[in-house]
C-alpha cells in the first residue's frame, strides 16, 4: 500500500466536475469529500473510494446537470465546413488520401470476410427446434498415456438410456461410418438398370428423426423409418431419381442386391449447410441385427447415440448418473469374459454429454467418422482479423500525425478566431469519420470481389449478406467505432498545438517522428513478420508431410472405386488389368492408408493371454496377397500371403509397432499365435515395416493384415509416366466388365494430400493474411517516407549542394525506418518461434524450426521495406536542388 | 381536501431539515435520514429533493462558512420557509383528521408524539 494520504478517486472527481452545474460544484464537492473522509475513518480506503463513486453516480440527475451538457455547442454549419476542409485535404493530397482510405478499406474488407466466416462457424446446429435439449453421448478416456474421446457405443445403449434415466426423453442412434450399407453405395431405383455411385448413407433410428424433428417434404416424420428396410432420402436425391413425383413406397436397390431392396419411407429436406450432419440417405435401424445377438451385446461399439433430455433436467446430475451405463453394463460385460480390459475401463473411461451445438466446433481429435471444424480456427481467424484491423487503424493514426505539420497552421488560425479544443477534436473526428465511411464503402466493394477467393480459402460458400436487416446498422456501428478509434489520437494531438507557436512557425517538423509513431510502425512490421514466419513454417511442415517416406509408395497408384460390385469377377478383372502394358501390380481391398477408406479396430492378445494381458488395440485390415507389393511396403521378416497356401486364411502379418506392443520379449514373433477373441487364432507369418496410415499428428499405431480377396477399391500401380493413356486403357477394361456402372477413380497421392487439407488451409490463411498485413504496413511506410521526403526537401537540396552523394542522402532518409524494421524483426522472431512451436507440437512427425526460416522472413521484410522506400527516397535524392530551393 | 404538494419522501426530508436546524446541509440530512428511517439514501438523491423543494418555495438555502474537513469549501444550509411550515402542518392535520375517523383508532388513543 502506498504511503501518500488517501484522497477521493481522481476519475470520479473528474467525472463529477464534467457534468455538474458550476454553481453546485463547491457544495457538492465539499459534501462528497466530507463523506469520503468519514468513511475512510470508519471503514477502509477501498470502501471510501467505492462510496465516492457511488455518490458521484447518484448525482447523475437532471437537476445537477450543467445546462450546456446536452446542447450542441456547435452549429451545423461548422460541420459543413469541417467536411469541406476534409474534402479539400483529400483532393489536395491524392496519393496520401488513397493510401489512407485504401489501406483502411483492405483492413475492413479482411475483417468483414472473417466476421462472416466466424458468424457462419458459430451458427452450426442451432436450427433444431429443441436444439438446447439435444445432446450426444460420448466416451472419453482419462488415461494420461493415451487420452482420447470417441463417439461410438454398443447397440443396447438406446434401450438402457431410455429405461434407466427418467431425465432422458428419447434416444436415437446413428451409424455414420462405412459399415454394411452405411457409407457409399451403388444406388438405383429398382426399375432402373443403371447403378449410380452415391455417398452419404447412414443408419438411423426412427427416434433420431424424432429428436432432431427433421422437416419432411413427403411423408410424416414420425413414421418415416418405422418399417423394416425403409429409408429416408433427401430432397435433392428425390429430385434426381424421382423428378416431379412423390417417391414414397418406391423400391430402391443398393449394390445390385435386388433380392433385398429398400423402400422409401419419406423425403426429408436437405440438411442445411450449417449442420454437422450432411447425409442424403437415412437407412432404418428398425429390425436390423447385423449378426445374431448383436442388438443385445455390449461387445462392439458402432452407434452414436443422440439424446433428448426433458425440460429442466439437471445436466450435471445427469452426467454423473450416466456413468452407471459404464458401471452396470460395460464393465460387467468385460468382467464376465474375465477380460482385464474391464479394470482399464472402470478406471479411465467416462461417459459425457456433448450439446448438439458443440459438436461442430468442439470435437477436434475425437475418434469418429466425420471431421468437423475446430474452435481454434475461429480463434486464429478472429485474432488475425483483429490484428489486420489494428494495422489499418495504425496507418490512419500514423499518417494523420505525420501530416500534422501541414495542418498546424490551420489549427492555429482556427484557435485564434475562437475555436476551442473541443471544436477542433470534433473537427478531426468528423474528418476521420468521413475517411472511415469512404473506407467501409470501398471495403465492402473489395470484400465483394475477394469473396470467391476467401471462400476457397476458408472452405465455405459464404455470401455477402447485402439484404439482411442487420448489415446496415452493423456497418454504421463499424464506421463509428473505427472512425473514432483511429481518429481519437490524431484529434487530440492536432488540437493540442499552441497557436502562437505554430503561427510563428516554431513547430518542429520532426524527421524522426515521435516515439508513439515509431512504436506503431514497429507493431505493424512485427505483426507482418510473425505472419510471414507462420506462413513459412506451415508451408515447410506441409512439404515435409508430402515428401516424407511413408513406408509405402503413394505415387502412380490409381484407385478404382466401387469394385465390390464385381463380386466373383474380381480376380478375372485383376488379371485383365495386369495384362495391360501400362499396369504393374494390382490389389483389391477396402482398406488403404488414406482417410475415407475402411477401418477396423480389434483387440489382440497372444494366445492364452486373453484373461491376463490388457490386449493390444490394432487396426485389422483384410488385404489380398498383392497388397504389399502393389503399395511398395517392406517386409522386415517372414513372407507375405500366398493364394497357394491353404493355411494362409489363418495367417497374419503385423507391423513393427504391433510387434513391440505385443511384447514378445526377444522371442521371434514369426510363428507365434495371436487371437482377437471372436475369430479362430492367427499365426504370424511376417513382420512389416511401419507405414503411415493415419494422420501425422499421432505416432504410428499397431496394425495387422489378414488375407481377404476383393474389396471396394482396386489399386493399380502404373508402370508408365503417360497416366492419361493408362487411364484410357483401364477404363476400357472396366467397361467390358461393368457396362452399367461408371468408371470412377482417384489417385493415392491425391487422397493422401487431401488428408492434410487443414494444414494446406492454414498455410493459405497465413500466406494470404501475411500478404495483406505486409501490404498495409508498406502502404503506411510509403506514405511516411513520402511525407518525410517532402518535409526535408530543402534540407536535402542543401546537403546535395554541399556535396552529399545520392547514396548518402538515400541512407539519411531510410536508415531510421530500417532501424524500426530491425527492431520489429528482433521482436517477431521469438514470438513467431513460440507460436509456431506450439502449432507444431500437434504433430508427432514434424520439422525442426531452423534459423533459415527467420533469415528468409527477415530478408523478405527488409527487401520489401527498402523497395517501398526506394522509389520516393531516390526520387527526392536525385531532384535538382535548384528547383527545390528557388521558391524561397 | 387540500393538496399540500408534498410527497412522502419530501415530507420526511423537510422534517429532518427542521430537526437539524443550522446543520441542515445535504450530507447531514442524508445521514440523519438514514439514521431515523433505517433506509440508505445517497447524497445526490437528498440534494435533488431539497433543490426541488426549494423551487416549490418550501425550503430556503444559503451558503455557510467554509470548513477544513471539506477542503475549505462552503456548505449550503437549508431552512424551512413559512410556506414550508404551512405545508407540513397541513399534511399533519390532514393525516390526524383521517386517523381520527379510522375505526378502532379513536381520537383520544392516537398519539403521534408531535410536539407542536
Amino acid at each position: 500500500m502506498d504511503s501518500k494520504p488517501h484522497g477521493p478517486p481522481k476519475w470520479a472527481q473528474r467525472l463529477l466536475v464534467g457534468f455538474l452545474r458550476e454553481e453546485l460544484a463547491e457544495e457538492v464537492q465539499g459534501d462528497l469529500e466530507e463523506k469520503f473522509f468519514k468513511v475512510l475513518h470508519k471503514r477502509s480506503p477501498l470502501r471510501a473510494k467505492m462510496n465516492y463513486w457511488y455518490q458521484v453516480f447518484h448525482y447523475l440527475r437532471p437537476f445537477a446537470f450543467r445546462s450546456t451538457l446536452f446542447q450542441p455547442s456547435i452549429y451545423p454549419d461548422m460541420y459543413k465546413n469541417y467536411v469541406k476542409v476534409a474534402w479539400r485535404n483529400i483532393s489536395r493530397n491524392k496519393i496520401y488520401a488513397t493510401i489512407k482510405i485504401g489501406g483502411f478499406a483492405i483492413g475492413i474488407a479482411a475483417c468483414l470476410l472473417i466476421g462472416l466466416f466466424i458468424k457462419d462457424e458459430l451458427s452450426y446446429d442451432k436450427h433444431y427446434p429443441k436444439a438446447n435439449r439435444i445432446y450426444r453421448l460420448i466416451n472419453s478416456s482419462s488415461d494420461p498415456e493415451d487420452p482420447m474421446s470417441w463417439t461410438a457405443f454398443a447397440a443396447p445403449i438406446a434401450k438402457v438410456a431410455m429405461q434407466d434415466f427418467p431425465e432422458i426423453e428419447n434416444v436415437g442412434r446413428l451409424i455414420p461410418f462405412d459399415w454394411y450399407d452405411a457409407g457409399a453405395n451403388q444406388f438405383k431405383p429398382l426399375k432402373s438398370d443403371k447403378d449410380i455411385y452415391e455417398e452419404g448413407f447412414v443408419y438411423a433410428d426412427q427416434a433420431f428423426i424424432d429428436i432432431l424433428e427433421l422437416p419432411m417434404v413427403y411423408g410424416t416424420s414420425s413414421e418415416a423409418l418405422i418399417q423394416t428396410r425403409s429409408m429416408v432420402i433427401s430432397q435433392r436425391k428425390a429430385e434426381k431419381y424421382f423428378p416431379g413425383k412423390n417417391p414414397i413406397g418406391e423400391l430402391v436397390v443398393l449394390n445390385g442386391n435386388v433380392e433385398n431392396p429398400y423402400i422409401i419411407g419419406g423425403v426429408m429436406e436437405n440438411f442445411p449447410t450449417n449442420s454437422h450432419l450432411q447425409y442424403d440417405f437415412l437407412l432404418t435401424l428398425t429390425g436390423v441385427e447385423f449378426w445374431p445377438g448383436e442388438q443385445n451385446s455390449w461387445c462392439c461399439s458402432n452407434y452414436n447415440p443422440y439424446v433428448l433430455v426433458k425440460e429442466g433436467a439437471d445436466m450435471e446430475l445427469l452426467e454423473e448418473k450416466v456413468q452407471r451405463i459404464k458401471t452396470e453394463y460395460i464393465v460387467p460385460f468385460y468382467q464376465k469374459r474375465e477380460d482385464p480390459t474391464a479394470d482399464y475401463i472402470a478406471q479411465y473411461q467416462n461417459i459425457k454429454l456433448q450439446a448438439v451445438g458443440d459438436i461442430y466446433l468442439h470435437s477436434d481429435g475425437f475418434m469418429e467418422a466425420e471431421k468437423y471444424s475446430d474452435i481454434n480456427y475461429v480463434w486464429l481467424f478472429g485474432t488475425i482479423a483483429l490484428f489486420i484491423l489494428l494495422l489499418a487503424c495504425i496507418n490512419f493514426i500514423n499518417l494523420s500525425t505525420a501530416k500534422s505539420a501541414n495542418r498546424a497552421k490551420e489549427v492555429g488560425l482556427r484557435k485564434v478566431i475562437g475555436s476551442n479544443r473541443k471544436n477542433l477534436v470534433r473537427q478531426f473526428l468528423t474528418e476521420s469519420l468521413l475517411f472511415s465511411t469512404l473506407s467501409v464503402g470501398l471495403g465492402l466493394l473489395i470484400a465483394n470481389f475477394a469473396l470467391p477467393f476467401f471462400n476457397s480459402l476458408a472452405g465455405k460458400s459464404l455470401e455477402l449478406p447485402l439484404f439482411e436487416w442487420w448489415l446496415f446498422p452493423t456497418l454504421l456501428l463499424t464506421i463509428g467505432i473505427i472512425g473514432i478509434l483511429a481518429g481519437i489520437y490524431p484529434a487530440f494531438y492536432l488540437s493540442g498545438f499552441k497557436p502562437i507557436q505554430v503561427l510563428k512557425g516554431e513547430l518542429r517538423k520532426g524527421s524522426k517522428g515521435s516515439w508513439f509513431q515509431n512504436s506503431l510502425v514497429v507493431f505493424q512490421f512485427t505483426t507482418s513478420v510473425i505472419l510471414i514466419i507462420g506462413a513459412f513454417i506451415v508451408h515447410r511442415q506441409m512439404q515435409f508431410i508430402l515428401d516424407k517416406k511413408l513406408g509405402y509408395d503413394k505415387d502412380q497408384v490409381l484407385m478404382i472405386q466401387g469394385t465390390n460390385t464385381l463380386g466373383e469377377k474380381i480376380l478375372a478383372f485383376q488379371e485383365s488389368l495386369k495384362q495391360l502394358s501400362d499396369v504393374g501390380e494390382v490389389s483389391s481391398s477396402n482398406y488403404f492408408p488414406v482417410s475415407g477408406t475402411k477401418r477396423d479396430m480389434n483387440q489382440w492378445w497372444k494366445e492364452g493371454k486373453t484373461t491376463i494381458d490388457k490386449g493390444v488395440g490394432a487396426q485389422s485390415w483384410n488385404v489380398d496377397p498383392n497388397y504389399i507389393s502393389t503399395l511398395g511396403m517392406k517386409m522386415l521378416k517372414g513372407r507375405t500371403f500366398s493364394l497357394e497356401m491353404a493355411s494362409d486364411t489363418a495367417a497374419i502379418i503385423i507391423n513393427q509397432a504391433m510387434a513391440e506392443e505385443l511384447a514378445f520379449d526377444g522371442i521371434d514373433p514369426l510363428g507365434q499365435i495371436i487371437t482377437n477373441d471372436f475369430q479362430p487364432p492367427f499365426r504370424i507369418i511376417g513382420v512389416m515395416e511401419d507405414f503411415h496410415f493415419a494422420s501425422m499428428k499421432g505416432e504410428i499405431k499397431p496394425l495387422c493384415l489378414r488375407m481377404g480377396i476383393g474389396g471396394s477399391i482396386t489399386a493399380a500401380k502404373l508402370s508408365t509416366p503417360d497416366v492419361q493413356k493408362a487411364i484410357r486403357s483401364i477404363s476400357e477394361v472396366w467397361d467390358e466388365y461393368m457396362p452399367h456402372q461408371s468408371f470412377r477413380y482417384t489417385f493415392l497421392d491425391e487422397r493422401y494430400a487431401a488428408m492434410y487439407d487443414d494444414v494446406k488451409r492454414a498455410e493459405k490463411v497465413f500466406a494470404t493474411f501475411a500478404l495483406v498485413a505486409v501490404i498495409i504496413a508498406c502502404l503506411g511506410l510509403f506514405a511516411l517516407v513520402t511525407y518525410m521526403a517532402e518535409q526535408r526537401r530543402k534540407e536535402i537540396s542543401i546537403r546535395k549542394i554541399l556535396g552529399a552523394t545520392v547514396q548518402q542522402l538515400f541512407a539519411l532518409m531510410t536508415s531510421n525506418f530500417l532501424k524500426l524494421v530491425g527492431i520489429s524483426l528482433a521482436l517477431a522472431v521469438p514470438i513467431g518461434y513460440f507460436l509456431m512451436n506450439g502449432w507444431l507440437e500437434d504433430f508427432a512427425y514434424r520439422i525442426p524450426i531452423s534459423w533459415e526460416v527467420f533469415l528468409y522472413a527477415g530478408l523478405i521484410i527488409l527487401l520489401i521495406a527498402l523497395a517501398t522506400m526506394s522509389y520516393e527516397a531516390l526520387r527526392v535524392a536525385r531532384l535538382d536542388p535548384v528547383q527545390s530551393l528557388q521558391d524561397e | 381536501m387540500k393538496e399540500t404538494g408534498l410527497g412522502d419522501f419530501e415530507e420526511v426530508i423537510m422534517l429532518v431539515v427542521g430537526i437539524l436546524g443550522e446543520e441542515a446541509y445535504a450530507l447531514k440530512v442524508a445521514e440523519e435520514f438514514s439514521e431515523q428511517t433505517g433506509r440508505k439514501v445517497s447524497i445526490g438523491a437528498v440534494h435533488s429533493t431539497m433543490s426541488r423543494l426549494e423551487k416549490k418555495g418550501f425550503l430556503n438555502s444559503e451558503m455557510g462558512t467554509p470548513s477544513p474537513e471539506r477542503g475549505g469549501r462552503r456548505k449550503r444550509i437549508y431552512s424551512i420557509t413559512a410556506s414550508g411550515h404551512r405545508a407540513l402542518e397541513l399534511s399533519r392535520n390532514l393525516k390526524l383528521a383521517l386517523w381520527n375517523q379510522f375505526p378502532g383508532f379513536a381520537a383520544d388513543k392516537v398519539n403521534f408524539g408531535f410536539a407542536v
